[in-house]
């Protein structure tokens, strides 16, 4: 199958470039440390003393790190392609024969994969620190983290193929993280807003995916929210891949 | 004849403000295989346009173009697959090495592991690339690193290789030695197709050129048919000073042998369909009227003269570099846009 070789050799090119970029391995890994060593004190004094054990606010707060990571992991792949317009590697890559969708799923999947690596060691520490771990809602976790990663890495790279700029792409990620990341309840639930808000997050994927991380992180599989999120994550990411790879076909750089 | 690219009627416009522009306005051509083509004009001719329809790279307003037998329009996937294409910015990956590059690239053409990996090896000796193939191509200079993109564009033995500007940036003896590669690729059965805006380039490279201003074919040919179409060779005479000159330009330029003359400060410069057989006679001339001749010279027409005089304008004035053995503007290390 040649889309899959191919989406197999354009899935080694970028993890080979990523691997030999020191600076982004380090903050990859920073980041969502970071977060959890600033933020989870924070947290605590908001539960209240004597309040919450430190595993419930880690319950409530690591499932958001996770999708806050998701999130951000797929605007690499955006940047990149700028870089590779500017080069002149993706014009190259497209006047090969190479699939289409290969040339957009290969970078995903391999930012996909490193971020997996960062999830694991955020939840290993966080494990550490008293987060309870359930395999199979961490599994199905997994999968919704993936949904959200290649949807926003689809919609980056598209961003990035259409004004084919470093500020093009950076204006439309950045303007959207404080929205997507605030109303996604990613730092404090969203239960805690009026009802406005509580409504206005239904428009934000992240949302869902926050929601469904926490009934997951809890060990509860059946949780309404979990189908939620992939009744809206499935087919979201469906179109916009499927718009990407338009866009993609049709590229002018 | 059906050569291994035709084009017909090609046209290309661009949305601008105040209305589309016209980048490419009914282009017509023919290359036969084996041969290298030339496509010369100044920035902004509508060259790159053309040669990114011929590419499926950039989708073909009006006009129908065949390259290797296949309709560029209805068949992409399969054109990709028998055309080379190395643009101006070449397109090699700064963090991969040499091999790496070209493994990749041959691996999407869809070559088996084992049949890259020696092609690769091949391509490596033929461009002079082995002695730093598994270094990073960021460390490669800009000779090694064109040298590069050549590769990138050869590595799955396309019938066609299309180059962009092959040698823009790149110094006198870079170039030179780019030329000997693409000429060694001819010789392999390859047909290029280059665009340039260096005259000299067109001129000594190319088989056959053809002449491209405001989207449109000016003129095309051999470089010699295209010179011979300029009203022969140029003779330069410079004399003691300008009253002698005035003199000299009464003298010659009623003789059947000079088409065009012109007279400028103590030069007069003039054409004749062969110059070197003109001269004798005209410097015979010359003496009986009393006219000491300083020096002389005997040039053949360039490439710039026949787009001066199909145009109007001089490639050169346009802000171009200049041709060979003539020093080349502070700009003619052109910024790859």
């Amino acid at each position: 199958m040649k889309p899959v070789t191919d989406a197999g050799l354009l899935f080694r090119r970028y993890l080979t470039q990523l691997l030999r970029n020191p600076a982004f391995l380090v903050i990859g890994f920073a980041t969502p440390i970071l977060y959890l060593a600033l933020f989870t004190p924070l947290l605590r004094h908001l539960a209240g003393p004597p309040g919450l054990p430190s595993g419930h606010v880690l319950d409530l707060f690591l499932p958001g790190i996770l999708a806050l990571l998701a999130y951000a992991s797929g605007a690499g792949p955006g940047f990149s392609t700028v870089f590779d317009l500017r080069a002149g590697v993706f014009e190259r890559l497209r006047v090969t024969p190479a699939s289409r969708f290969a040339i957009l799923i290969g970078p995903i999947l391999a930012s996909m994969l490193l971020m997996f690596v960062f999830d694991l060691v955020l939840v290993l520490a966080g494990w550490g620190f008293g987060f309870g771990v359930h395999p199979v809602g961490l599994l199905l976790l997994g999968l919704l983290l993936a949904l959200l990663m290649a949807t926003t890495a689809a919609f980056s790279i598209t961003v990035a193929l259409l004004s084919g700029q470093i500020n093009g792409v950076a204006a439309v990620i950045n303007g959207l993280n404080l929205p997507v990341l605030l109303l996604g309840g990613v730092l404090l639930p969203i239960a805690l807003g009026p009802a406005w808000l509580r409504a206005l997050a239904h428009i934000d994927p992240l949302y869902y995916t926050v929601a469904a991380a926490r009934v997951l992180a809890a060990g509860t599989l059946a949780g309404g929210a979990v189908w939620q999120a992939f009744a809206v994550l499935v087919p979201l990411c469906a179109a916009v891949l499927y718009w990407a790879t338009t866009v993609v076909r049709k590229a002018v750089a | 004849m059906t050569g291994v690219i035709a084009a017909s009627e090609l046209r290309k416009r661009f949305p601008a403000k105040g209305g589309a522009v016209e980048a490419v306005r009914g282009v017509s051509l023919e290359v036969a295989r084996g041969e290298i083509f030339g496509f010369l004009g100044p920035n902004g001719a509508g060259k790159t346009t053309t040669l990114r329809m011929l590419t499926t790279l950039l989708p073909i307003d009006g006009g129908t173009a065949t390259v290797a037998g296949l309709d560029v329009r209805r068949q992409p996937g399969q054109v990709r697959g028998h055309i080379g294409y190395v643009s101006q910015l070449g397109g090699a990956d700064e963090l991969a090495t040499g091999r790496e590059n070209l493994v990749l690239q041959g691996r999407l053409y869809g070559g088996s592991r084992a049949a890259v990996a020696s092609r690769v090896a091949t391509v490596l000796s033929l461009l002079d690339l082995t002695g730093f193939a598994d270094r990073r191509v960021r460390t490669y200079s800009g000779g090694q690193r064109r040298r590069l993109d050549v590769a990138l564009g050869i590595v799955h033995q396309p019938e066609v290789l299309f180059l962009d500007e092959p040698s823009t940036g790149l110094d006198p003896q870079n170039r030179a030695n780019l030329w000997n590669h693409i000429r060694a690729l001819r010789e392999q059965g390859t047909t290029v197709f280059l665009t340039t805006h260096y005259l000299d380039e067109a001129d000594v490279l190319c088989d056959r050129i053809m002449i491209i201003d405001h989207g449109t074919v000016v003129a095309e040919g051999t470089p010699r048919e295209l010179k011979q179409q300029v009203a022969g060779d140029a003779i330069v005479l410079v004399l003691r000073d300008p009253a002698a000159a005035g003199q000299a330009a009464a003298v010659l330029r009623d003789q059947p042998v000079v088409r065009e003359l012109s007279a400028e400060g103590a030069t007069v410069r003039l054409y004749a369909s062969d110059g070197a057989a003109a001269l004798p006679g005209l410097l015979r001339l010359l003496d009986a009227a009393g006219l000491a001749v300083r020096s002389l010279g005997l040039a053949e027409p360039s490439l710039d003269d026949v787009f001066l005089r199909q145009t109007g304008r001089s490639l050169r004035d346009a802000g171009q570099p200049t041709a060979a053995g003539q020093p080349a503007g502070a700009d003619s290390v052109g910024a790859v846009a």
